[in-house]
């Protein structure tokens, strides 16, 4: 009884705080997507960069992911994107390619305030081996006190489905996104089919279907007053992305944190730090850095109406 | 001849500005997305903003015949909406009344949700046509009229001049004070 009393006065806290924080609601989130959609007519890219620290060495990989964004109609965006790691080898080689789509199919706008759906979904094909094949070398002294080398191999497998660059499939979800003075909260669900990838198949007792949740919150911090396109934007955000397997026991949950800076109207720089905080799935990664700059070119074109 | 020209262009130059309030913005970017298409409107001499309230403002050019329409259309295709939408007008000496339909420097205007005055000099329009309000506004002002007119926007049989003919569009713009 008490424990709830604490609980829901700290809830009523916690509602005070963010009603009363300065600033408005931001919805342009860092490792989602809001269930708007870019001006329509318009282009951006990206040059996202992300470092993943490996879990069986605790060294850090790195993928870049140039990507192309196009506002097809005020409904529907586009999302081209290609990889390129040095994950599964020492060099850097090319993986694949991505096709994200987003539908937005229902809009309840107001000046500050509004409700908004999309569906989504996303197709990957990429060219990774579907274990992680890590080779060493190791000595032992011989009979006349030389050393002997030995080669060991060792494999990890990962149950996580990453159509960002590890793995080929499809994904299908659904976006609510409900911006609300000064809070934009949004919420994903969605369901994936991790396909064999190109050159190699899925690993037996690998998970192959899952489904992935989230919950975004942003924050516009600066500017207080907005006087001209010119003032930098510097928003906050706090996301949390979790994924069950749906064929075994295997889930994560994923908090990341992030900061974005837009400059000038017209670009931006995003930086996020993505951190298990609970989970039982055996993943080649459980923290990451993601780093991105985004220029767009605005009414760029003619929309589909 | 020349003199009814003349006075066209004029009476086209007594529309001066517009001012929108747009839904639906999640960010900079959206209003500069807005601010671009509004900046290549022909009739658009030039464009501010308000970046706190999402509010845009087009003076319109001398001798320019200023399309609201447009103004929307430029509006919606780069995804957005108008959550209310005013015109300022310099006006003769003119008596209006409810539901009255006018002529006004060549655009249709349907009177609503007005009390009878007389008004002279500078004055402001809120348009109040679909797509002009929010949607729960439209509903509002739904129950104000039941001339079809309110609900397509184009003139019909329920339409009637006191003024004389109307313009020649038969597009007519419902509006409030």
């Amino acid at each position: 009884m008490g424990q709830m009393v604490i609980r829901n006065i700290c809830l009523v806290l916690i509602v005070q705080v963010l009603y009363f924080l300065p600033g408005q609601a931001q919805e342009l989130y860092v490792n989602t997507e809001a269930a708007s959609n870019m001006p329509a007519g318009s282009m951006g890219l990206r040059m996202n960069t992300k470092f993943y620290q490996m879990e069986y060495n605790k060294m850090y990989s790195y993928r870049i992911d140039p990507e192309i964004m196009l506002g097809i109609s005020k409904n529907l965006m586009l999302h081209l994107n290609a990889y390129a790691s040095d994950m599964y080898q020492s060099n850097l080689k090319v993986e694949g390619g991505s096709m994200y789509a987003k539908w937005r199919f229902y809009s309840a706008d107001e000046v500050h305030r509004h409700f908004r759906m999309a569906g989504f979904g996303k197709m990957a094909l990429i060219d990774n081996p579907t274990a992680l094949t890590v080779n060493s070398t190791y000595f032992t002294p011989g009979p006349n006190g030389e050393q002997v080398p030995h080669l060991s191999s060792q494999t990890y497998l990962s149950d996580e489905i990453d159509l960002d660059g590890n793995n080929s499939g499809i994904q299908a979800g659904a976006i609510a996104t409900q911006l609300l003075h000064k809070l934009a909260v949004s919420c994903s669900a969605s369901l994936l089919k991790r396909w064999n990838n190109l050159d190699a198949a899925a690993q037996p007792g690998q998970s192959t279907v899952a489904s992935n949740y989230s919950i975004s919150a942003g924050w516009l911090f600066l500017p207080f007053d907005y006087k001209n396109f010119r003032q930098t934007n510097i928003n906050l955000y706090c996301e949390l992305l979790g994924s069950s397997a749906l064929d075994k026991n295997a889930n994560y949950l994923d908090i990341a944190p992030a900061i974005q800076f837009i400059f000038n109207s017209i670009s931006r720089f995003d930086f996020s730090y993505r951190s298990q905080i609970a989970g039982n799935m055996d993943r080649l990664s459980r923290h990451a850095f993601l780093v991105r700059f985004e220029y767009n070119f605005l009414n760029l074109f003619k929309p589909v109406k | 001849m020349l003199l009814i020209l003349v006075s066209f262009i004029n009476s086209r130059a007594q529309y001066k500005k517009a001012s929108f309030q747009a839904s639906g913005l999640t960010c900079s970017m959206c209003s500069k997305a807005i601010f671009k298409a509004l900046k290549t409107l022909p009739f658009a001499e030039t464009v501010q903003t308000d970046l706190n309230i999402n509010e845009f403002t087009v003076l319109f050019r001398k001798n320019s015949n200023p399309d609201f329409d447009l103004i929307k259309t430029k509006v919606e295709e780069a995804g957005f909406s108008i959550a209310k939408f005013w015109v300022w007008v310099k006006v003769p000496n003119l008596e209006l009344k409810p539901e009255e339909h006018i002529s006004l420097f060549g655009k249709n205007l349907h009177l609503m949700n007005i009390r009878p005055q007389e008004v002279e000099g500078d004055m402001r329009l809120q348009v109040i046509d679909k797509g002009y309000v929010l949607k729960k506004e439209f509903k509002k002002y739904s129950t104000f009229t039941n001339m079809p007119c309110y609900q397509s926007g184009k003139m019909s049989s329920c339409c009637k001049s006191i003024m004389g003919p109307m313009a020649a569009s038969n597009r007519i713009y419902h509006v409030t004070i």
